[in-house]
């Protein structure tokens, strides 16, 4: 039998590997493999917690990393991966570390041995006890980072309403933890899925952006200029990009994703980050129309009722 | 301009709402029982009224009052008493400074909605098993009398008759028979309108059902979504655009295409035409495409100015002009049919696999085929009713008008329009008995000045602007007609009762997309002409024939309109953002302005 191996390069994951490499990678491997736009990156397994001496094995899949980007020491995102994170029951979203802009080989390990620390912080059991989760394991993702111009989440329904026919688009200059870490108030779109139309825009007030300090290898918060902050930080035709890969995700899951998302300084390429199940609406029973075909809704209608229970 | 007090609790009475100086005695144009009147006062100031600017924007003259009180002696049948609709008694209308406002009777008591639903159900079930059925039957009924309206004959009256019609022929006197022709001509119409409403309710009532299921299951769903989802490509409205283009073609073909030039009038494009063989094989061919299809009003069918383009060619003849213009430039004049039929289905299919059960699929799809299906009546029936049988019954008006200024009633038949249904009937046995007795009419002294005066009124009242509603606010607004067709909800009038000017302009999003240009303000139809290239067309109503005026624009903008405007549906066709309901866009805009017209969100922006 083969060894299971210290690290696994992203193409090389599926969604049905959660064990080896955690929720998170399990579904950056599936969204590479189903031809998405993920950086590229790598898991550092589930079996490598319990080794002594990961050092080789991460430094030769970073080194790999940075031969198929180009660029030696390039920049990673280095964060937790638990193997009941992401999974459509439970997010875990933000109870487990995030390192950014980690650049050389030591720094990386330095990062994944904090994740591995990360895993017993008291928010992290806490989490795990109120979810009742039993399974323990703890994976890292080591993730090529995008020098993002603008950055944000998007849910493929409507995290208010719960209405599956809308897509709702949070953006806002620089990295996308602004917008997770609720640091500023984002623009915020509502589109719909199947027609594209964008229903609603609201232009948040985004006065501070976290850049990439490329010199210091880390990153820095810094004030929005006052003429971008009343602008919107994404083109409509940005939006339709956007659109459309979350239409493709959720199809390739066949569930609502809430997903994050970055566009690139340099190359306005768009990226996706993480992808993973709608948690709250998902889970939820639906409310029926009325049963009993056209006359029924008609009379329903005529009658002053509501054909489906909806607000 | 005077400004109409609004209470705290929501619009003005309808007794407090003061006459515009220089336009005291409106009153007199109307009969009493469409005047809000003292002795009914508490009944009535306890209600709502809207104002019905959707399907009357201007000023009613005395006569087109005609066109409210035909389609209000029906409507109300076929809702309280045909197909007993559960919550709706019918709808009653006033006119407020010439302004008409209607108000539904609505049912409350759940024990009546119970009642009425008993017998709603079987009837409307029978119709919509048996609808291709009734509509030939209402077809053949509506061609019957589109046919002898137009057949109808108006005696002259002679210094004397002729002797074989008076003594071997035996006829009827021509005073009489003028008296009899003006009846008939007002049955005819009246009869066309207790058609009007015969199935037409049923396929705003299948709308309605849709569009209330779409927007509770997707609440992000636009109403030009739910359109879009309905509408079909192959109905009658579009057959006279259909015909402009045909003769667009028909230019190239004989080389006359030279002859259109924009910004020239019709007669000089005939008149240059009449010179070449070519020219006058374009005109015959002009001639044998306008029966019935220019028989489209340039408004909606409800005023007697408003002429069809049987009458007035500017607005075929400029759209011609554009036509020939774009098939210069290369673009197709082709509804791009499949591809909007394509994508019709496409987004059906999308929202009904976002619902949650096969069970919930199934209904929803059904409503929608039903939907589909009502639909070529629900658009078609306008071309046969509003243009096409009105537009032969004011011209019938104009004949008798004719026969009446020249017995020196008038100063031309028009002026027939300011005397209302009942006074016409007054003039008529005025002059038939004063042809008869061999002396001048009273009407000829007596009608002129009335004439000139009202002539007047009407003036001052087009320069007021009415306020959205009047009365009492109610907490709740279930009849389904007025939803629709009005879009008045208890929301939409706590908006309008908080709606101020400087808020800047905001209305439906009937279109997507966003432009900007040159606003052009267009405030009477028959001015649609004066539409120069890619200017933002803002105007009071937005009307089904204005279709061939959209290949010009950047964008459209109206005062009044549903998103079951013909319109509305146009300029998504053309891809032209549109803005329409935004009630005091004419009045805010000025010709010249540089506007942005944002079709996604329905707000318009004045830029200089």
């Amino acid at each position: 039998m083969a060894e299971t191996p210290t690290t696994v390069l992203f193409d090389e994951l599926r969604a049905d590997q959660v064990e080896l490499v955690g929720g998170k990678c399990a579904n950056l491997g599936e969204l590479t493999g189903a031809g998405f736009p993920v950086p590229p990156g790598f898991a550092v397994t589930t079996a490598a917690y319990e080794r002594d001496d990961i050092g080789d094995a991460v430094s030769e899949a970073y080194a790999e990393l940075g031969r198929r980007v180009g660029q030696s020491d390039p920049p990673v995102a280095v964060r937790s991966s638990a193997i009941a994170e992401d999974m459509p029951d439970a997010s875990f979203a933000g109870v487990q570390d995030t390192y950014l802009w980690i650049c050389g080989a030591d720094a990386v390990l330095d990062g994944v041995r904090r994740c591995w620390a990360s895993f017993h912080n008291p928010e992290a059991v806490a989490y795990r006890e109120a979810h009742a989760i039993t399974r323990a394991g703890m994976s890292v993702a080591v993730q090529y980072m995008v020098d993002a111009r603008v950055a944000g989440v998007m849910f493929t329904l409507n995290p208010v309403s719960g209405d599956r026919s809308s897509i709702a688009i949070d953006a806002s200059y620089g990295l996308g933890v602004s917008v997770v870490g609720g640091e500023v108030t984002p623009d915020s779109f509502l589109v719909s899925k199947v027609t594209r139309e964008i229903v609603r825009r609201q232009i948040g007030a985004k006065a501070t952006e976290v850049v990439a300090d490329v010199e210091a290898a880390t990153t820095v918060e810094r004030d929005v200029p006052e003429e971008l902050r009343t602008e919107p930080c994404v083109s409509d035709e940005e939006i339709g990009r956007l659109v459309e890969l979350g239409r493709g995700i959720e199809a390739h899951y066949g569930r609502p994703q809430d997903v994050e998302w970055a566009i690139d300084r340099e190359s306005g390429a768009l990226f996706i980050l993480q992808s993973r199940p709608e948690t709250v609406w998902s889970n939820k029973p639906r409310p029926q129309a009325v049963a009993g075909g056209a006359m029924a809704l008609i009379t329903a209608t005529m009658s002053g009722r509501k054909v489906t229970p909806g607000e | 301009m005077t400004e109409v007090q609004q209470s705290a609790a929501g619009f003005a009475s309808p007794f407090d709402v003061p006459t515009p100086p220089g336009a005291e005695g409106w009153e007199e144009m109307y009969p009493y029982y469409l005047l809000f009147d003292d002795a009914r006062r508490d009944e009535d100031d306890a209600r709502f009224w809207f104002y019905n600017g959707m399907h009357f924007p201007e000023p009613m003259p005395a006569f087109d009052m005609i066109t409210a009180e035909s389609c209000y002696l029906s409507i109300g049948r076929y809702q309280g008493r045909v197909f007993s609709i559960p919550t709706v008694l019918g709808i009653e209308h006033r006119v407020v400074n010439g302004y008409v406002y209607i108000t539904a009777n609505e049912v409350t008591d759940p024990q009546l909605i119970e009642q009425r639903l008993a017998t709603f159900l079987p009837r409307i079930g029978f119709y919509y098993e048996n609808w291709d059925s009734l509509v030939d039957r209402w077809q053949s009924e509506v061609d019957a009398r589109i046919r002898e309206l137009g057949e109808l004959q108006v005696p002259a009256l002679p210094e004397l008759e002729d002797e074989n019609e008076a003594i071997h022929e035996q006829r009827l006197g021509p005073n009489y028979r003028l008296i009899a022709a003006y009846d008939r001509t007002l049955q005819l119409y009246n009869e066309l309108n207790q058609l009007h409403f015969e199935l037409l309710l049923l396929a705003y009532g299948a709308y309605l059902t849709c569009f209330q299921f779409c927007g509770q299951a997707f609440p992000a769903m636009g109403m030009q979504t739910m359109t879009q989802m309905i509408g079909g490509d192959d109905h009658t409205m579009f057959r006279p655009d259909d015909e402009l283009k045909a003769l667009a073609r028909s230019a190239l073909d004989h080389g006359v295409d030279g002859a259109f030039v924009d910004g020239r009038g019709h007669e000089e494009i005939v008149a240059e035409l009449e010179q070449s063989d070519a020219g006058r094989a374009w005109l015959e061919d002009l001639e044998s495409r306008k029966h019935p299809w220019f028989f489209m009003s340039t408004g909606d069918g409800f005023y007697h100015h408003h002429r069809a383009w049987v009458d007035d060619l500017r607005l075929p003849f400029t759209a011609i002009t554009g036509y020939i213009a774009q098939i210069h430039a290369g673009r197709s004049l082709d509804r791009p049919k499949e591809r909007l039929l394509a994508e019709r289905d496409r987004i059906a299919a999308e929202y009904s696999q976002l619902l949650g059960s096969d069970e919930e699929r199934a209904s929803f799809e059904e409503m929608l085929g039903l939907c589909r299906h009502v639909f070529p009546h629900a658009e078609g029936h306008k071309f046969f009713i509003e243009h096409w049988g009105t537009s032969l019954f004011f011209n019938k008006m104009r004949e008798i008008g004719a026969v009446m200024a020249e017995h020196g009633f008038f100063e031309s038949a028009d002026d027939v329009f300011y005397l209302n249904i009942h006074e016409v009937h007054e003039a008529l046995s005025d002059l038939g008995l004063a042809w008869s007795g061999g002396t001048a009419a009273r009407g000829t002294v007596y009608w002129p000045p009335r004439v000139a005066r009202r002539k007047e009124i009407l003036a001052r009242l087009s320069e007021w602007t009415p306020p959205p509603a009047l009365g009492f606010v109610p907490e709740v607004i279930t009849d389904p007609t007025v939803q629709l067709l009005w879009g008045v909800t208890a929301d939409r009038l706590r908006a309008w009762a908080s709606q101020s000017d400087d808020e800047g302009i905001t209305g439906y999003a009937a279109s997507p997309g966003v432009a900007e240009g040159l606003a052009r303000v267009v405030r009477d139809v028959n001015d649609i002409g004066t539409v120069q290239q890619d200017e933002v067309l803002v105007c009071s109503v937005t009307a089904p024939s204005w279709g061939p005026v959209f290949p010009k624009i950047a964008a459209a903008v109206s005062d009044i309109g549903g998103m079951m405007s013909h319109a509305a549906i146009v300029a998504r066709e053309y891809g032209l953002p549109a803005v329409v309901g935004t009630g005091h866009a004419t009045k805010l805009i000025k010709t010249g302005d540089r506007v942005r017209v944002d079709g996604d969100n329905g707000t318009v922006t004045i830029l200089t």
